[in-house]
């Protein structure tokens, strides 16, 4: 049974109820942005904003990496992106429940795609209890919960938390770098991502060392997917030995 | 309310290649259907991505952050989900600084 197309009030409802409590667990990530964002210079509606258009923490995150001015536009885009890849696969496994959906749907369903509310859903429709309702539901409540969050950040940021030293005494000027390995850690699968990893890290330290800028994160992330697919497009072919 | 038109330029880019992310694989599955390589590459790619992310400021920060980095991990890893994680993180730096550590 696939998802169903139709988006009725009650499923719409019951989709962003069941979507609080995950989303809440966003709350400290989210307020640790505002105050980031603060920091580059970002005001709170260009926070919130961003917070709401592009619904991603990790790559806003990696985005305020290499935030400053004059704005890199491109590498800002190709960071968000690659950031973004894992959704890139989230989707490709959603649209095969999907198969009918209009076109002027399918881009409300890949802003609702986010890791919790995707995995809620993909689970559901697996079992045949799939409801497109649902799926917008939660990813209402969710960008409501991370937008309204990265505010709260921002404004704190012009309260206590301006003054530089109380931010690096409370240890807050690690958030960003903190999301990066719990999300990592949460990811680590075993072995199996040791030598990708390792490659990325490489490629990473080589590529601040030698081109300099934040280029590294880009081109740490597809050195170590394409050494990662290399090895497992040849064990594949090699066979179990 | 204040907003620099280049950052509200910033802001629409960065909209778009998340949407271009997130639409991408659902286009791509219904045109190209699934190919093993690009899956393959995506599979590893976001955890690559991260590592790269928090490496290069790590090796450039002091020994504040590399504690906070080792307890991150080891509590994420240990006790489980994303808030435990960032709150033991960021609460080793605050108390690493404490002690001294830079």
């Amino acid at each position: 049974m696939s998802l169903s197309a139709r988006v009725t009030w009650p499923s719409f409802q019951a989709g962003a109820l069941r979507m609080i409590l995950p989303g809440l667990a966003s709350l400290p990530f989210g307020i640790g942005f505002g105050v980031a964002a603060a920091q580059k210079g970002l005001s709170a509606f260009e926070t919130t904003l961003m917070s709401f258009t592009v619904m991603a923490g990790t790559s806003q995150m990696v985005a305020l990496d290499i935030w400053a001015q004059p704005l890199p536009l491109i590498a800002l885009a190709v960071s968000v992106f690659v950031a973004n890849l894992r959704y890139f696969v989230m989707g490709a496994a959603l649209q095969p429940h999907l198969p009918h959906l209009p076109w002027w749907q399918q881009p409300a369903v890949w802003y609702a795609t986010v890791d919790q509310n995707w995995a809620l859903n993909i689970a559901e429709y697996r079992r045949g209890q799939g409801d497109l309702g649902k799926v917008l539901g939660g990813g209402f409540v969710m960008a409501c919960i991370w937008s309204g969050s990265t505010l709260a950040g921002n404004l704190a940021a012009g309260g206590v938390l301006s003054d530089p030293t109380a931010a690096y005494r409370l240890g807050l000027d690690f958030v960003g770098i903190a999301v990066f390995v719990v999300v990592a850690a949460i990811m680590f699968r075993g072995k199996s991502d040791l030598a990708p990893w390792a490659v990325a890290i490489a490629a990473a330290l080589a590529a601040r060392w030698l081109i300099g800028g934040n280029w590294y994160i880009v081109i740490g992330g597809l050195a170590g997917g394409l050494f990662g697919a290399l090895r497992d497009t040849r064990k594949r072919h090699v066979g179990p030995s | 309310m204040s907003a620099h038109p280049e950052t509200l330029i910033a802001i629409l880019v960065m909209a778009l290649a998340a949407m271009a992310a997130k639409g991408g694989g659902f286009l791509a599955m219904r045109w190209l259907g699934r190919h093993r390589f690009i899956v393959a590459v995506l599979d590893h790619a976001p955890g690559a991505v991260l590592v790269s992310a928090a490496v290069v400021p790590l090796t450039q920060s002091g020994g504040a952050f590399v504690v906070g980095a080792v307890v991150a991990a080891v509590v994420t890893r240990t006790a489980g989900g994303f808030t435990p994680g960032l709150f033991a993180a960021v609460g080793a730096v605050a108390l690493a600084r404490w002690a001294g550590l830079p």
